[in-house]
């Protein structure tokens, strides 16, 4: 725990006794997990067809105690990354290991009921003929544990009371609500103590409203055990509020890995730009006249660029420049033709001369009105760069 | 509306009432009638929990091997194994019997192979056999659909929270599996304890039986055996009803496709054992009536010329109590439905009653009630009350599914449907009928499965020359001619097996795929 870098727990703020007790604290601790060049594949589902691939050539180191983001449109390949970690799918090719022990490799298989893993499925997956007490106390039955009755009711209570659920031990999942039901669901996975907690889409059953404070929750929950945590999202809100780090995948590969930070502002593809947030890609060239590698020429001004660009390429960039990036002076280089006022900011939808689109955020103090003509500045700091496809518009609008 | 559903009520309810009160007049000659009941109850009761134990295990068993495992050809064996319910357990007791009879094909085969074949094929042991090989899909059929609606993230659960793969199914799979296991064995039991035809052939002296025997000679033993059997019957489905109650719908099952358990060398046996099944339940039967079919057609002894006058009556009967029983119960499923009322709620539930008379207490009702009544005499042994014996026995196969129809058009399309087309007849035309369709023809198509292959009714109230399949297959093999009983049987089957498929079979693989 104390290599954790988030051992300060985040307690409640109303009264520390509301925590977790010290019992669970220290007794619940993370294990590192390593995954190294894993291939899973599906058989074809109509029959004889070649094997489909899910997950290609996956590599991630996640530290004990952290908790990574799995990030990527459906069918990405992200829950079945997660499942192959869990056990209920066999990769074709890689090793995995969970705090240091392999468990799946071309070699050896550790079945799933025997890798200290827990699981909070996207539908809950309470076992409806139990209940919420008896889910929770279900994993503390097995034999390895060796509780009796007494310890095992003080545990349920315990774990109950974690997730703030106290009172309602004897009733019946069906009864619950979809963000209680997740709670019980997470109690459940984390009552036997696992090193490693997996979460599937665990809020997407939810409503938006539930969605933002449920999450709050398990996020307070998952950081005061300190369990090392790994959850699949499509929803990158979620990937960042949540994760230490982050790990986005497209087709089945993992296109980056970084802190929520580094993907926003250091891309590194156009696609991951565009999934992470809202980018617009301004066409500029290289700024070879300064001799200065790092700046280039845009309809917004000059652009510094973070990751030098190869030398010698002299065509066109694509420049990422987030909306919040832009700034909107008196002018007449772009018309509003859109105005989206949201209180803490305004977003704009500006037309440039050639008719393509620019995206720009900014204080809600100097409101613009649509139909008005501005101009268009870069403000912001260093940002990514990529050689141009071809002819492009003197901006293209990325969304997620 | 209301006065109407509660008369059709009442003559669902009719042959039971009679039967009882039949009965209860005996009065001081009751109790030694009853003396004589105890044993062949005995008989009927040990023979259904034989049966619905016996069908409990192997339907969750296959079932479970065809929905969640990589058994070899397991999409085949979901079709197959589903199949012997094409078979009427009469004609299945009449297959095993005439195969092991001489220059049957079981018997041919046995002492090919040098053993000497069974001399007779009767009693507790060949009914339990023959009815279990023909009644277990009842079983199947719920669990295979309970599964596929399973969530596998709770079999998933349970595997993260410590537990080895068979620990789970006992501890997570049986218990999300046991109302559907519960609900197809009691109607299994119920099946068994109601059961004519195959225990009258295979010699075993159950309630139906005496009822049959004694029908003319003494009939207050027959009333008496009847009402002990639809005593037994209706706690039967009381019970069931009541423990259905108890489960809570898992409103939020989403299809999904379990991982395959890999069986390894376990796969041997399996398919063994569902090839025994099917041998038991489908191949051997279809053989040996096939056998002495052939055998008869190439003596020209018999042909399928002579077939086409019960086949044609048959279907012509079945499809009339089929669209009948649809019309009657439709008002009792609009009431019920769309006007909740006490009436049509015990309308209803008379209805779905009759499924639980066993059919020979509803033809010994009607055939008594007719015959010993001046007013309703000139009714006996007509069509009309042939039909109308179908309509109490089957209504309730009905039911079901009108009242799906009657759903498929909720209240606030027919309130919006009534702004647009203000014309009833119109809108019934245009707007329920269509949705009301696939609902209705179900429900029409399950009652005629059962008629085809219904044979007390049949047997006691068929009007003078009329002839079944059902019938000709009775008294053909009354007379030893297995030929003709092989022939009609077929004939029989097929039948049963294109509506089967239409019905069971098509709805099932859409479930599944």
């Amino acid at each position: 725990m104390a290599s954790s870098p988030h051992a300060a727990p985040v307690l409640p703020i109303e009264s520390p006794d509301n925590g977790p007790s010290e019992a669970i604290r220290s007794a619940v601790s993370g294990a590192s997990v390593a995954i190294d060049a894993v291939t899973v594949t599906y058989e074809s589902t109509h029959g004889s067809g070649p094997p489909v691939g899910a997950v290609n050539n996956a590599t991630l180191d996640i530290p004990a105690g952290s908790i990574l983001a799995l990030l990527g449109p459906s069918g990405c390949g992200k829950t079945s990354l997660l499942r192959a970690i869990a056990g209920l799918e066999r990769p074709k090719h890689g090793t995995i290991s969970i705090g240091g022990r392999c468990v799946s490799s071309a070699q050896t298989w550790v079945q799933p009921e025997r890798r200290s893993v827990g699981m909070v499925f996207q539908d809950g997956a309470l076992f409806p003929h139990l209940t919420v007490a008896e889910n929770v106390a279900f994993g503390l039955r097995r034999s390895s544990l060796a509780m009796n009755r007494r310890k095992r009711s003080e545990r349920v209570g315990e774990m109950l009371e974690l997730v703030d659920l106290a009172d309602l031990g004897d009733r019946y999942p069906g009864t619950l609500s979809g963000g209680q039901q997740q709670r019980v669901a997470l109690a459940r996975s984390l009552a036997p103590q696992p090193s490693v907690l997996l979460l599937d889409e665990p809020f997407s059953a939810l409503d938006a409203a539930l969605r933002i404070q449920v999450r709050a929750e398990v996020a307070r929950i998952v950081r005061d055990v300190s369990v090392t945590t790994i959850f699949v999202t499509h929803d990158q809100d979620e990937a960042f509020v949540l994760g230490d780090r982050v790990a986005v995948l497209r087709n089945g590969y993992i296109e980056q890995v970084g802190t929520p930070d580094e993907l926003y502002r250091h891309p590194s593809t156009r696609w991951v730009a565009g999934f992470v947030g809202e980018a617009n890609l301004v066409r500029g060239q290289l700024d070879t006249s300064s001799g200065d590698t790092g700046l280039a020429n845009t309809l917004l001004g000059p652009v510094p660029i973070a990751t030098p660009i190869a030398a010698g390429s002299d065509g066109d960039l694509d420049i990422l420049v987030r909306p919040e990036q832009v700034d909107l002076r008196p002018g007449d280089c772009a018309l509003v033709t859109n105005v989206e006022y949201y209180g803490h900011d305004v977003r704009y939808e500006l037309q440039l001369d050639d008719g393509s689109t620019l995206a720009a955020r900014t204080k809600s103090s100097e409101l613009r009105e649509r139909g008005t003509r501005v101009c268009v500045r870069f403000d912001g700091s260093a940002t990514e760069a990529w050689p141009s496809a071809g002819p492009t518009a003197a901006s293209t609008l990325l969304t997620p | 509306m209301r006065l109407l559903s509660l008369a059709i009520g009442a003559v669902f309810a009719g042959p039971a009432v009679f039967v009882v009160w039949r009965t209860l007049r005996l009065g001081a000659a009751l109790p030694e009638t009853l003396s004589e009941i105890p044993a062949p109850l005995w008989r009927t009761v040990q023979l259904a929990v034989l049966v619905s134990t016996t069908t409990a295990v192997l339907g969750t068993g296959l079932a479970w091997l065809t929905m969640r495992t990589n058994l070899p050809l397991r999409r085949l064996w979901r079709v197959i194994l589903v199949l012997p319910l094409v078979l009427p357990s009469f004609v299945g007791a009449a297959a095993f019997i005439a195969g092991l009879a001489p220059g049957g094909v079981i018997h041919d085969s046995l002492e090919l192979v040098g053993i000497s074949p069974p001399r007779r094929f009767r009693g507790l042991g060949a009914s339990w056999l023959v009815l279990s090989a023909f009644t277990y899909p009842y079983v199947l059929l719920p669990v295979m659909a309970r599964l596929v609606s399973l969530r596998s993230s709770l079999d998933e659960s349970g595997r993260l929270l410590g537990f080895t793969a068979t620990q789970v199914f006992i501890r997570i799979t049986l218990p999300q599996l046991k109302p559907a296991i519960l609900g197809g064995s009691l109607l299994v039991f119920l099946y068994t304890v109601s059961e004519f035809g195959a225990v009258q052939l295979l010699g075993y002296d159950t309630l139906t039986r005496v009822i049959y025997s004694t029908r003319q000679t003494n009939r207050a033993l027959s009333f008496a055996a009847a009402t002990v059997l639809l005593i037994l019957a209706l706690g039967i489905v009381a019970l069931e009803r009541s423990r259905r109650g108890v489960v809570a719908p898992d409103d939020r099952a989403e299809t999904t496709t379990a991982p395959a358990v890999k069986l390894r060398w376990r796969a041997v046996p399996a398919f063994v054992a569902c090839a025994l099944v099917a041998a038991i339940g489908l191949v051997v039967p279809l053989l040996s009536l096939g056998t002495w079919a052939r055998r008869g057609l190439v003596d020209g002894r018999v042909s399928l010329s002579e077939l086409a006058d019960p086949a044609l009556s048959t279907a012509t009967v079945a499809v009339t109590a089929a669209v009948l029983a649809v019309l009657v119960v439709l008002p009792i499923a609009i009431g019920s439905i769309r006007r909740p009322h006490p009436i049509s709620h015990v309308s209803s539930v008379s209805v779905v009653v009759g499924f639980a008379i066993p059919g020979l207490v509803i033809a010994l009702s009607l055939a008594v009630l007719t015959l010993n009544t001046p007013i309703f005499n000139r009714f006996y042994q007509t069509m009309g009350l042939l039909v109308l014996a179908y309509i109490i026995h089957f209504g309730s196969q009905a039911l079901a599914g009108t009242e799906t129809a009657v759903r498929a058009v909720p209240s606030g399309l027919r309130e919006s449907s009534k702004l647009l087309e203000p014309r009833t007849i119109r809108r019934a035309l245009r707007i329920d009928m269509p949705l009301m369709r696939p609902g209705l023809a179900a429900a029409g198509g399950l009652v005629m499965l059962s008629t085809l292959k219904e044979l007390p009714i049949t047997l006691l109230l068929s009007p003078i020359g009329f002839s079944t399949l059902a019938t000709e297959i009775w008294a053909s093999y009354e007379e030893g001619f297995y030929a003709a009983t092989g022939l009609a049987s077929l004939v029989l089957v097929a039948m049963s097996a294109v509506l089967t498929w239409i019905l069971v079979l098509r709805p099932s693989e859409a479930v599944s795929s």
